[in-house]
């Protein structure tokens, strides 16, 4: 029955294990996690969130491909296809700047969203998790940095 | 760029939330026998609230938490049941008459000041205001014991078990409330599902900050009331100070129940001096002022970011549309109405959204049908 349990509790907590910003924590911390997280169903096409939207809410991707897209002008341009395990809208958590971009689901795809209030409160009530969150957000955040960065740099070899 | 903050409500949606906040409240007094149970819940819930999240922050589930929490108060309640039982039983009999007693004691000093007035003023004593006054208490004394009195004590008792709802509503707030959050949540489509979750979250925080500072002023009202009337010497002041905070609770006529019980245990205790009793009402005056202009401002005040005219506007509607159960109400109900309706009505003027949401109800369609053509 135990074994059971813990089978039953490990399938819970699988869609959160994939998800890069949750890599490093344990089953423990995972649950709480998993208590603030509300999931939601796109279908291919479908707006997840616009540029210029109050940003609210984080969004990790646990099936299917979401795309990043940029107005310019008449033409959306993409920056960025992202897949399972991938977030994005993380900037929600930092400030409360409005998007900086469209997000709209490239196929069907299932979201897990945490709302940023939740994620505040778990400051104060998990410091450990939320440190551990943070971490892992400001590599994920550095490495979206770099990669700009090396775009510039191409772009004016070119 | 859009903004969730509910800055964008005009006229038409004020308008509209004055009238739900009216309408809801002739509702609930019609349901009075769950609106009650509820609020005590929520008062219960919003008490015990804190004491939880330090249990969770101390590294327990939510389920776990509650459980302690609520455990715990029950435990101290019930020892303070039986503690408090044995001085209950003693003054049982004698509560009749010590009720009558004190209604005894603020009557004459009621009959003495006006005689004292009508010894001052020709006109009073014409118009002999004192016996009049008196007549009329004593005719109304003995109807209300005769009509009304034995309606009310069946009625108090018919409330009685449903007032008992309030502590297992408030377990089931504390240990399900993040849970019924997310089954509202699942209900919303997607293109509105963000807003969802900031309106979610923002009638929580109001009703958290109404109630949590409810509880701080009636502390605040309690304490101060305790020392001017323990200074004064009047016997019971903690307990005095106390009921008449949580009378307070009704705006104005719970002032004013409160204010009369002060006066009437003043006037009982040192029946030979009406100074004592003025103090009382002087006292009384004073802290209502502080409660009104330094103590509510600091903790209810905070939470519901309303303009003071109509807050006092609303609190004469709330009387009008619905006696003391509307008095009591109107303020909650205001605040939880207000959040909803102005991002209801950020929300509806959002062309936006509802293309997003035609979108995907087409897509949907397109989805579901693909194989039907």
């Amino acid at each position: 029955m135990r074994l059971f349990g813990r089978n039953a509790a490990n399938d819970v907590l699988h869609p959160l294990r994939q998800i890069r910003l949750f890599s490093s924590l344990n089953a423990r911390e995972l649950a709480v996690v998993q208590a603030l997280r509300h999931e939601r169903r796109y279908l291919a096409g479908e707006v997840v969130f616009d540029e210029g939207d109050d940003g609210e809410a984080i969004y990790a991707i646990v099936s299917g491909e979401v795309e990043i897209l940029q107005a310019d002008g008449e033409r959306q341009t993409r920056l960025a296809l992202l897949g399972p395990g991938e977030v994005f809208g993380e900037l929600a958590l930092l400030d409360q700047a409005p998007r900086a971009a469209q997000a709209r689901a490239h196929s069907d795809c299932l979201l897990v969203v945490f709302f940023r209030a939740d994620f505040m409160s778990l400051l104060e009530t998990h410091p450990k998790i939320a440190s551990k969150i943070a971490l892992a957000l400001a590599r994920h955040l550095g490495g979206r940095l770099r990669q700009a960065n090396a775009g510039v740099r191409q772009a004016g070899h070119l | 760029m859009r903004r969730l903050q509910p800055s964008g409500a005009g006229p038409l949606a004020w308008c509209g939330i004055l009238l739900v906040t009216a309408v809801t409240l002739c509702i609930f007094q019609q349901m009075l026998w769950l609106v009650l149970p509820f609020l005590f819940g929520l008062i219960a819930y919003y008490f015990l609230y804190p004491p939880m999240q330090r249990l969770i922050f101390a590294g327990f589930s939510q389920e776990a938490a509650a459980n302690i929490t609520v455990g715990v108060f029950a435990l101290l309640l019930a020892v303070c049941c039986a503690l408090m039982l044995p001085w209950f039983a003693a003054h049982a009999v004698s509560a009749q008459e010590t009720g009558l007693r004190y209604l005894q004691g603020g009557l004459s000093l009621l009959d003495q000041t006006l005689r004292a007035l009508e010894a001052q003023s020709r006109f009073m004593r014409d118009a002999r205001v004192a016996d009049a006054v008196s007549s009329h208490i004593a005719a109304a004394g003995a109807g209300f014991a005769q009509d009304r009195l034995p309606a009310l004590v069946m009625s108090v008792a018919a409330w009685l078990p449903s007032v008992m709802l309030a502590p297992f509503l408030a377990y089931f707030f504390l240990r399900d409330g993040r849970r019924f959050q997310r089954f509202l949540a699942r209900a919303v489509p997607n293109a509105y599902f963000e807003r969802t979750l900031y309106l979610l979250y923002e009638v929580d925080r109001t009703t958290r900050a109404y109630f949590q500072g409810l509880i701080k002023l009636t502390v605040l009202d309690a304490l101060c009331l305790a020392a001017g009337l323990w200074l004064i010497g009047l016997s019971s002041p903690l307990l005095l100070g106390l009921i008449t905070a949580v009378l307070a609770w009704v705006p104005y006529v719970g002032s004013i129940l409160g204010c009369a019980l002060v006066v009437m245990v003043a006037a009982t205790d040192f029946p030979g001096s009406p100074s004592i009793a003025y103090a009382s009402v002087g006292l009384f005056v004073l802290v209502r002022l502080l409660d009104d202009f330094v103590f509510m401002p600091l903790t209810i005040g905070r939470s519901l970011k309303m303009h003071p005219l109509i807050t006092v506007l609303m609190i004469f509607v709330g009387g009008a549309v619905a006696g003391v159960a509307g008095l009591l109400l109107v303020l909650p109900v205001l605040g939880v109405v207000m959040v909803i309706g102005e991002t209801v009505s950020i929300v509806a003027s959002d062309p936006r959204l509802h293309a997003r949401h035609a979108h995907a109800r087409r897509l949907r369609l397109r989805s579901v049908t693909r194989d039907l053509d």
